[in-house]
């Protein structure tokens, strides 16, 4: 009880001043980077946990995990909200909808394998690459290959790197390629729906900062895209997803790889 | 279940100071709102406790808050006018505050991981938000909707 007190008025604090300071641009040349409380708070967060400081416990850090995953409950019922008095306007955009899926799907696979296996990963670049491994695609992998399998360690090794930073990572790119103007704040809005709750809520918190004007409708098609994969993604990942990655990495890996042999025996971590 | 009824009603009051401070909207108006989103998530939570079905709350949830928005359910309008005062971004904050105070745990795991698979979680990450909404953009432009 006395640890989860500190917890919540440390997050009270920490939005109370997030929320005061509220949302900047900053100018960067070629584009803006928004900057806005969620990211504050994420970050001031992620400097009191730090363990050399020693200010919170293993335990409280624990209860801090549990807490955000039932408060990102809250954050989805308000979408929800969202939802309902704008079906119309979703069907209308169901096409996109439908393909920006598509986009999510081969988007993470197309780019990265070619690119980790470039890199010299062996097996690990199937886990690190058929998904953005959050836990039900680490579920998925460790029913395949298991968890200690070199699948599994890539995929391991992209949850805790999203874990980590997707979320200030995603926002900065979603409020960098939003100050481009060359994609519709709607487009960049479904590209935002990743199927992961803190990166989705600050890569769409990005886009509102950067066009307030359309922040309304930027919550709704990225939740409305983050539902669509998150219903869909386990049957897309089980059944296209990872055989399509593991079939590519075989056919690639020949052709791009590079230190045959070294790296499957145990040679290098990553 | 009652444990997490108090979680969420007290992050719901975080979120409320939140939505005062940064949206400037009093915290009694934004109350009955924030009231209908608890309720809501603590339905769906039970749902997916309670029934048979391997339905996860997130879906249970996105579902009823979406028919109870619906112009199908009585109240609707009520309900849509009370919880469109609480901004979205004012319920993320706190949420990411949590985040944050978590991440203390995984920086042992993250200082074990190789250089290459922070490039690689890079590119995928760019990857799937990249691809998503280009996907998106070239069906708006064929159908000419901007």
């Amino acid at each position: 009880m006395k640890n989860s007190v500190k917890l919540h008025v440390i997050v009270l604090a920490f939005v109370v001043a997030g929320e005061w300071i509220g949302a900047k641009q900053f100018n960067i040349g070629i584009g803006t980077i928004a900057l806005f409380p969620m990211l504050y708070v994420l970050i001031w967060g992620a400097i009191v946990s730090w363990p050399k400081f020693k200010l919170m416990s293993d335990k409280q850090m624990k209860h801090a995990a549990t807490v955000l995953g039932i408060s990102f409950m809250l954050f989805v019922a308000k979408l929800g909200t969202m939802l309902g008095p704008s079906l119309p306007k979703i069907f209308e955009a169901g096409v996109s909808l439908a393909f920006q899926e598509v986009g999510h799907v081969i988007g993470t696979i197309a780019i990265g394998l070619p690119i980790a296996i470039l890199l010299g990963m062996k097996r690990e670049a199937i886990g690190a690459t058929f998904s953005i491994d959050r836990e039900p695609n680490l579920a998925i992998i460790a029913e395949k290959y298991g968890a200690d399998s070199p699948e599994g360690r890539g995929a391991l090794g992209v949850y805790v790197c999203g874990t980590v930073f997707g979320a200030i990572y995603l926002a900065l790119l979603a409020g960098f390629l939003g100050s481009l103007g060359i994609l519709h704040p709607i487009s960049l809005a479904m590209g935002a729906g990743v199927g992961s709750g803190s990166m989705m809520a600050a890569a769409s918190g990005a886009l509102a900062v950067t066009f307030p004007n359309d922040a309304e409708d930027i919550a709704l098609f990225a939740a409305a895209a983050n539902l669509i994969t998150t219903i869909l993604g386990t049957y897309i990942c089980v059944f296209f997803s990872l055989p399509v990655t593991a079939r590519l990495y075989n056919w690639l890996e020949p052709k791009l790889g590079r230190n045959k042999l070294s790296i499957d025996k145990g040679g290098d971590k990553s | 279940m009652m444990e997490k009824a108090k979680i969420l009603s007290l992050i719901g009051l975080i979120a409320i100071i939140g939505n005062w401070v940064g949206y400037k909207v009093n915290p009694i108006e934004a109350l009955p709102g924030m009231i209908l989103i608890v309720l809501v998530t603590v339905i769906g939570l039970a749902l997916a406790t309670y029934l048979p079905l391997k339905i996860p709350a997130v879906i249970w949830i996105s579902f009823i808050a979406l028919l109870a928005t619906t112009p199908i359910f009585p109240g609707n309008a009520w309900i849509v006018d009370q919880t469109s005062k609480i901004n979205f971004m004012a319920i993320a904050t706190p949420i990411l505050a949590y985040a944050g105070l978590s991440l203390g745990k995984d920086i042992n795991d993250f200082k074990k991981l190789g250089w290459r698979i922070v490039i690689v979680s890079l590119v995928v990450y760019t990857g799937t938000f990249l691809f998503a909404a280009v996907f998106a953009e070239i069906i708006f432009r064929i159908q000419g909707r901007f």
